[in-house]
């Protein structure tokens, strides 16, 4: 079975002498760079941790009227303010990342990276928009 | 062997690198508001959520479209987290990730995340009742 991370991992594989890599538990504390990677990287555990409470909270809905208690505390509260820090620096990251991934082409000529990091962030303007009407439209 | 295997597409990485940037495009362009409106402004009382009341959350949930939606965003995710999360030990010098058990228990809880979320979209506010 191949490696799915095959070409992202070091020289691994059948017939290659293991190569033990040391590093300090703190190399990504040292550059500002580093940490900031680290950071992005991390997003995804707050940003599962608030999809596991929404699942939850679809869940309680199964409760009926009765059962049913909606999210107002002041610890959910903290919780997703601190979630959203870390799903907008995602957001941030990854989009102007698709600058750098995604090659368009048209009449033989490139779309700049630039023109393309601008569209992805018009497409989180636009998707966050039609999500919040909703969210918020059909609570009446 | 090393040979034969270094010409056979990666066809598992480039599954689990589609799962992961679509992931990572899904959840850049929706999570925020989700956050923002549900996890904030509803329950500061700042704007009227649907989540905020019984009645109008059941009724947005019971819409397929609606399920087919949450089914997408948080399944791409999930996937999207344990790619990253599996590569971010590996830079923390954890090589267990690198395994093919550890492939196994970040892309099979991935896959477990799928078949909860379809299950509790099927079973609240089942379609047609």
């Amino acid at each position: 079975m191949p490696s799915p991370h095959r070409g992202e991992g070091q020289g691994e594989g059948q017939g290659v002498k293991e190569y033990r890599w040391r590093m300090p538990a703190n190399w990504w504390t040292r550059t500002r760079h580093y940490f900031l990677y680290v950071a992005r990287e991390f997003t995804a555990v707050p940003m599962a941790l608030w999809l596991i409470w929404l699942l939850y909270e679809i869940k309680l809905a199964g409760n009926g009227p009765s059962g049913y208690y909606p999210p107002r505390s002041a610890a959910f509260l903290a919780f997703s303010a601190v979630v959203l820090l870390f799903a907008l620096y995602h957001s941030y990251t990854f989009l102007k990342l698709a600058g750098v991934i995604i090659r368009v082409k048209v009449l033989d000529r490139s779309i700049p990276p630039r023109v393309i990091v601008m569209a992805m962030f018009g497409a989180w303007a636009a998707a966050s928009v039609v999500v919040g009407f909703v969210l918020i439209w059909f609570a009446r | 062997m090393s040979q034969q295997q270094a010409r056979r597409p990666a066809l598992s990485h480039l599954f689990f690198w589609f799962l992961f940037s679509n992931g990572g495009v899904i959840t850049a362009l929706l999570l925020p508001v989700h956050v923002l409106v549900q996890g904030i402004l509803g329950p500061l009382g700042i704007v009227k959520v649907v989540d905020q009341h019984y009645d109008t959350w059941i009724r947005v949930l019971a819409n397929p479209l609606v399920k087919l939606y949450l089914l997408v965003l948080i399944v791409f995710a999930f996937f999207h987290f344990a790619h990253r999360i599996r590569y971010l030990l590996t830079d923390f010098g954890v090589h267990a990730a690198k395994t093919v058990p550890a492939q196994v228990a970040f892309y099979g809880g991935a896959a477990v995340v799928t078949l909860i979320t379809v299950w509790i979209l099927l079973t609240t506010a089942p379609i047609g009742s």
